[in-house]
């Protein structure tokens, strides 16, 4: 699998592997489930950078895809509302919450006609 | 995504699910997994002690399982081996205060019987 490869060619521990890969399945999910008609004939880009500092490193993943634009102004910004009981679960937003629970940062831009989202995630260098 | 089921007793099945539930993974077992969960006599444990990955398409299916279930009487709860993956996706969606959660067999059919 790409992810796998990729992360492990750049030393990304396996446990912030894990984490990007439970954001990249959601963020294909929303790609085919939200992106209309264009995204599910266009290529989706992906691509790996992985920065290092003193001690802290951080894995930027960028998903590039030419679906429907992303409203984010429909979202809250804080914790996303949760049912109150099985009866009323209509589980909608559940790979958002996902996504910010399993990233340290998301960042969402619309450029060109294409939809830029990038998953980061930071982990202590052990020596 | 392999699935499978036993009859523990007459009246709590256990439904087994093991492998990634992503998204592919969980479209494919979404289906006969709320057929499984309604068609018991009453209570359901559904074993992720297997699931190395747990998408939201994954926990959809889990709640639609619930639901079906409870809809025909009686309970399903989930079994979970406290894997740091699976019980963190559980908590981040609030999946756990929803259907509940043990990390022990014999606590789990209890309560799927509750």
């Amino acid at each position: 699998m790409w992810l796998e490869s990729a992360a492990l060619g750049e030393g990304v521990p396996g446990d912030q592997i894990l984490r990007l890969d439970h954001c990249l399945d959601e963020a294909l999910a929303n790609v085919i489930s939200h992106g209309g008609p264009v995204a599910l004939t266009s290529l989706v880009l992906l691509r790996l950078v992985v920065r290092r500092g003193r001690g802290i490193s951080t894995a930027d993943l960028l998903i590039v895809d030419e679906g429907l634009e992303f409203d984010a102004s429909v979202l809250p910004s804080g914790p996303l509302p949760r049912p109150t009981s099985l009866a009323e679960a209509n589980p909608g937003g559940l790979g958002l919450a996902m996504m910010r629970a399993f990233s340290d940062d998301l960042s969402y831009r619309r450029v060109d006609g294409r939809n830029h989202l990038t998953i980061s995630v930071t982990w202590t260098e052990t020596t | 995504m392999p699935i499978r089921y036993e009859d523990l007793s007459n009246e709590v099945r256990r439904i087994s699910l093991s492998g990634r539930l992503d998204t592919v993974g969980s479209e494919e077992i979404a289906e006969e997994l709320a057929s499984l969960a309604t068609s018991a006599k009453r209570g359901v444990v559904v074993d992720l002690s297997q699931v190395t990955f747990l998408s939201s398409m994954g926990i959809r299916a889990l709640i639609a399982a619930a639901k079906a279930r409870q809809a025909n009487g009686g309970r399903m709860v989930l079994l979970v081996d406290g894997s740091d993956v699976v019980v963190r996706t559980l908590e981040a969606t609030g999946v756990d205060e929803l259907i509940p959660v043990y990390d022990d067999e014999g606590e789990a059919e209890s309560a799927a019987l509750a």
